[in-house]
């Protein structure tokens, strides 16, 4: 370890975050690249319930009904997730759990089953009904399973939870375009204030889980790598997992039911730590005996921290058995912008322990990320690209602020922002001046 | 043509840089990230540029010398932009190294800083290949191909990923040598950068002349495996210079 660089270790997280989420928005493109020929069919979702758009409408006529598209839509998902918090609330969990499970096997079922038809019919791959319906039915209840179990591999409810952001996205690219478009800003700014707003629905689903220890029934892709892959590529690298956002820590899971989503980093703590121990205001935390962070971190950010809940996940996963000491390291970016502090002995300590914690990430966030990259596809490669780095880029910096604030903060807005406008700078700006300059075959 | 040729000419143009991110980029994460940023910098600049020259566009097919301008002031610009990319790095890498001495850790090794310049030279590059080639392949995967006509012999695609390939080299292995510039204050290697560049852009301005192609495509692979060798050059110095300094501490 001694001489290995930090280079080999740093960042590892985000890049656990950014790989899913690429996966999953190149396989949209893709999606809807090869697609987009075969399936011109309007759909009919919760997300056009007023206004139809047609293609030969006038701009104004557009406007105002992909608006009133937006704003139903987003009154929905704000409906639902309130009855999600009213029924977490009276402890359906179990309700809210088959509900899920009920809700994955639905969309993989049918809506998977929709675009696995299209593919087979598109390149006409010879498969007979029985087979395709055995394979499919095997596929989606493997899927289901696996959705709130402890006991399927992590790597296979990751690729679930992509497989099942694809199939959504690959279900709203369907929807036309202007809807689309304010749709996604209307969900960025809806995610912003549920997440954020004291009152918002996920706000108050955060802190009750957290209040509660229990884990949050709500499909959300938890990047924490899977022991063996994570010590085969940091060579018994043990702290590299939160080098870079080494926030994390405190706080609850992330929630998302379809409609919302946000992020934040979640520390696997031991289900046998004490955890009254969030009372103790002990600032050193150099005896590792398990003080929560949100604690350890408050005088040091100061703000607001108590008010926020440091219990962490207990039902995070049972496989688990390594304490954790709810202790981070400063990641260098945030000493960038000035936060940081020194606190030698609390490195020190944790250098020796191997922490385990992972940053979940709502499905909402991959299916909206996609939807935004699958949109952009229909228009050229080169929107594709730029949104692609511009979502990627709001996803860093939405990581970033997460080791910052080191709460549960909304993925969406800055990703979903930087799209739309990197879509129509590209868009308006940027392809005439590049197709003039290499119709020329002009370069620099 | 088809999607087979839609597939080569995209390799054609980003295969080294591939093989380059599988072997030496992808397995340290934080060099994905240097490379997401600088690309991420480079589509800001092409898209600040643009705006710029938007007012002019289009640009009238016949006259050469406001193409010239137009380089000349991209050229400008991102080099300009490059000299912040390393400002920024600085910060990056005092960061670094004190987050190193916290952890107990060795510091940037200079293979480690090579290797996150090499990362933000990628990144350039590959948002040229990106941009000025692999955005318009799209109709190369259908069934037609596409000849300009300053340039008939060669179809359009793949001439672009032709040059583009140049591109990403030279990009690639500038942003090394520039890296190397700064770091030491050597001014043979800062002005060579920019020189390489502006060379570089003008000389697909040849391009403009009736098949100028045939001249222009070989001297800007001439330009590329300059700044090749130059780089290849500087760093087996560097890396000597450094063993016989300090022995075993390089990897």
């Amino acid at each position: 370890m001694e001489s290995s660089s930090i280079l080999d270790s740093l960042g590892v997280e985000i890049i656990g975050v950014m790989a899913p989420v690429s996966i999953c928005m190149f396989l949209v493109v893709l999606l809807t690249y090869s697609l987009s020929v075969t399936s011109d069919t309007q759909i009919r979702t919760a997300a056009n319930l007023i206004y139809i758009e047609n293609p030969s409408d006038s701009a104004t006529v557009k406007l105002e009904g992909s608006l009133e598209n937006a704003i139903v839509f987003v009154v929905l998902v704000a409906a639902v997730t309130f009855v999600l918090v009213l029924l977490f609330y009276y402890n359906f969990t179990n309700f809210l759990k088959h509900y899920m499970r009920f809700s994955a096997f639905f969309v993989l079922g049918t809506m998977g089953g929709a675009i696995f038809l299209s593919i087979i019919q598109h390149f006409s791959i010879p498969v007979d009904s029985i087979t395709c319906s055995i394979l499919l039915f095997n596929f989606t209840i493997l899927g289901t399973l696996s959705v709130f179990s402890e006991g399927m591999p992590i790597v296979l409810r990751q690729c679930y939870m992509v497989v099942m952001g694809i199939v959504v996205a690959a279900w709203f690219t369907k929807l036309p375009e202007w809807t689309t478009w304010f749709i996604l800003v209307a969900l960025a700014l809806y995610d912003l204030v549920a997440v954020l707003a004291p009152g918002g629905p996920l706000k108050l689903l955060v802190e009750l889980a957290s209040t509660r220890d229990e884990e949050l029934p709500a499909m959300v892709y938890e990047a924490r790598p899977t022991v063996s892959s994570h010590r085969g590529r940091n060579g018994g690298g043990g702290s590299s997992l939160r080098v870079l956002v080494g926030g994390g820590g405190g706080g609850g899971g992330g929630v998302s039911d379809s409609g919302s989503v946000e992020l934040q980093a979640v520390g696997n703590h031991n289900a046998n730590l004490d955890y009254n121990a969030v009372a103790v205001m002990d600032i050193d935390s150099g005896d590792g005996n398990g003080n929560r962070d949100g604690v350890v971190r408050s005088p040091l950010t100061g703000n607001a921290r108590e008010r926020h809940f440091a219990s962490p996940l207990s039902s995070e996963h049972s496989a688990v058995n390594r304490e954790s000491v709810a202790e981070e390291e400063m990641s260098p970016l945030v000493e960038l912008m000035g936060w940081g502090d020194n606190r030698e002995e609390a490195r020190d300590l944790e250098e020796s322990d191997n922490i385990d914690r992972g940053i979940k990430l709502g499905l909402g966030d991959f299916i909206f990320y996609s939807v935004l990259v699958g949109r952009a596809a229909m228009y050229d490669l080169m929107t594709v690209y730029a949104c692609y780095l511009a979502i990627i880029s709001g996803l860093g910096c939405t990581l970033i602020l997460l080791s910052v604030y080191n709460k549960a903060l909304p993925a969406l807005p800055i990703s979903i922002m930087l799209g739309v406008v990197f879509y129509f700078l590209t868009r308006l700006l940027m392809e005439p001046f590049v197709v003039g300059m290499t119709t020329n075959l002009m370069m620099f | 043509m088809t999607v087979a040729a839609g597939i080569g000419y995209a390799l054609l143009a980003l295969g080294p840089s591939l093989s380059l991110f599988v072997s030496v980029i992808s397995r340290k994460p934080f060099l994905i990230l240097t490379l997401l940023s600088s690309t991420l910098v480079w589509l800001v600049s092409l898209i600040v540029l643009s705006g710029l020259w938007r007012p002019f566009l289009p640009l009238k097919a016949n006259v050469w010398w406001p193409y010239a301008l137009l380089v000349l002031s991209s050229v400008c610009f991102q080099e300009g932009l490059r000299f912040l990319f390393w400002k920024l790095y600085m910060r990056l890498e005092d960061v670094l190294d004190s987050f190193a001495d916290r952890i107990s850790r060795p510091r940037l090794f200079l293979t480690d800083k090579m290797q996150i310049s090499l990362a933000g030279g990628l990144g350039h590059g590959v948002a040229h290949a990106v941009f000025f080639c692999l955005s318009l392949l799209t109709p190369a995967f259908g069934p037609a191909t596409f000849y300009v006509d300053r340039c008939s012999k060669v179809p359009f695609f793949l001439i672009s990923a032709i040059i583009a390939l140049a591109f990403v080299t030279i990009h690639t292995f500038s942003m090394v040598i520039a890296f190397e510039g700064y770091a030491k204050g050597n001014k043979v290697d800062q002005v060579i950068v920019p020189v390489i560049h502006l060379s570089a852009g003008m000389l697909t301005l040849v391009n403009f002349a009736s098949e100028g192609c045939v001249i222009g495509v070989p001297l800007l692979y001439l330009v590329a495996s300059l700044t090749l060798l130059h780089c290849g050059k500087m760093v087996w110095q560097r890396l000597l210079e450094s063993r016989n300094q300090s022995g075993p501490a390089l990897r």
